[in-house]
């Protein structure tokens, strides 16, 4: 039990580190050509990029239909190195597949020399905190992790920004990334290009070569990070921001997310 | 099958007829090789044209069987296939076996209009189940009086080689 909850923790807690375990969804095809086609998706909390280590919860995990409507995912299975789930995709359109954590507040405090934490924002946190507490602060977070799918021809309604936290928007449709053209990914917070948030793309096969290939970047004003996969594959971004804020609610906020994309052959 | 019907109705028609004797056509040959291999599937075959922007102008010739593998001609999906369903279903014929092929084109585009002056692209894709996937290309100029394309053999095709008129 302790150590069922110190694995949560630590999925929680992903985006405060880059080396901590990155929670990513991989659909089994990112392009598919028939109508009603299955897609079965791995997801898995691991370092190695698409080398499953440990299952997730896959309860909150949602598919986003073409004209925006959501669906809950209910045909799912946990294992020990990755959970799956299946999804079938009726008609023609780019998909989403998230699951998101909504917004959270974590305040976490000291007692007697203790570091504890409870599940409360600055307003809630007052009537909960024992007497004594002393380094109080409050974080928001939130987490998203997603992928899209494209039956026959692109659409771009779930691939538009919600103008909600932390979100990636790109000068390329997810079924238009091909090996040796650039790509462009842009990270807004809040619906804006934000500076400073930090990432790192991987791609799968790290656990077959010695150079992982891992590329780390911080945004500037304009919320971006180009670069020009070599390789057609699937990769993974994983980003997150973390900054103080003047809320009501929060002395922190943390917002982090993963997603996961294919490029194709030229 | 459906190649056969197609080409029958063109035929028929006395527009189509009156062009296919007065205007030349381009000739485009290509080989399927054979491949010696436990589970051979006849490969899917795409033949297209792309102008200098890299627009699809022209699908000459595909051969395929279900949809599901469609997107395994990987670039005729992304420019033609995922979009284009009627130009799809007007166009597509059966899966071709191990051999030699001649196409014919008329240097126009899939509504039938005359293409302009200008630097074009013909690509040619191949992708077979349990087996590869090869793509091949080479630019011409039109008008092109005669203009011959030779692209070697690869992977999943043969020799290409083409009189572009």
């Amino acid at each position: 039990m302790i150590k069922t909850a110190a694995v949560l923790l630590s999925t929680l807690l992903v985006s405060s580190s880059i080396s901590a375990h990155t929670l990513w969804l991989v659909p089994s095809h990112y392009v598919l050509s028939k109508h009603d086609s299955w897609v079965s998706v791995d997801a898995s909390a691991a370092n190695m990029t698409f080398v499953p280590d440990k299952g997730i919860g896959l309860t909150s995990l949602k598919l986003y239909l073409p004209d925006g409507k959501v669906q809950d995912v209910t045909s799912v299975y946990q294992g020990k190195r990755k959970s799956m789930a299946d999804v079938q995709l009726a008609g023609d359109g780019t998909y989403k597949l998230e699951m998101a954590n909504p917004l959270r507040f974590f305040t976490s405090y000291e007692l007697n020399g203790e570091r504890k934490r409870l599940m409360a924002n600055k307003q809630e946190r007052t009537a909960q905190l024992p007497a004594g507490a002393t380094k109080v602060e409050t974080t928001q977070m939130r987490s998203r992790n997603f992928a899209y799918i494209t039956v026959n021809s692109p659409t771009d309604t779930v691939v538009k920004l919600q103008g909600a936290g932390l979100e990636i928007s790109s000068n390329l449709h997810p079924a238009d990334v091909v090996a040796e053209e650039s790509l462009e990914l842009v990270f807004n917070l809040d619906g804006k290009p934000r500076a400073g948030v930090k990432g790192v793309l991987s791609y799968e096969g790290e656990l077959y070569r010695n150079d992982a290939g891992r590329v780390e970047f911080e945004t500037g004003a304009d919320g971006r990070f180009s670069f020009t996969p070599q390789t057609a594959g699937r990769y993974l971004v994983e980003a997150s921001y973390a900054a103080e804020t003047a809320s009501t609610l929060a002395d922190k906020v943390r917002e982090s997310v993963t997603y996961t994309f294919e490029v194709a052959l030229p | 099958m459906k190649l056969t019907w197609a080409l029958l109705v063109v035929c028929a028609t006395a527009v189509c007829w009156h062009s296919a004797a007065t205007a030349a056509q381009s000739n485009i040959k290509l080989e399927l090789p054979a491949i010696e291999t436990s589970q051979y599937h006849r490969p899917y075959v795409a033949v297209w044209v792309e102008n200098a922007q890299q627009q699809p102008v022209k699908l000459i010739a595909l051969w395929v069987e279900k949809p599901d593998w469609l997107k395994d001609l990987r670039r005729f999906w992304r420019k033609i296939g995922r979009s284009n369903t009627a130009l799809v279903d007007a166009v597509s014929g059966a899966t071709q076996k191990p051999g030699s092929y001649t196409l014919q084109w008329d240097a126009k585009d899939d509504s039938g209009a005359a293409l302009s002056a200008g630097r074009y692209t013909l690509f040619v894709e191949a992708a077979r189940e349990q087996g590869g996937r090869s793509l091949v290309k080479h630019e011409f100029n039109l008008p092109a009086q005669g203009a011959v394309i030779d692209i070697a053999a690869e992977g999943e095709l043969g020799a290409v080689k083409a009189t572009i008129r």
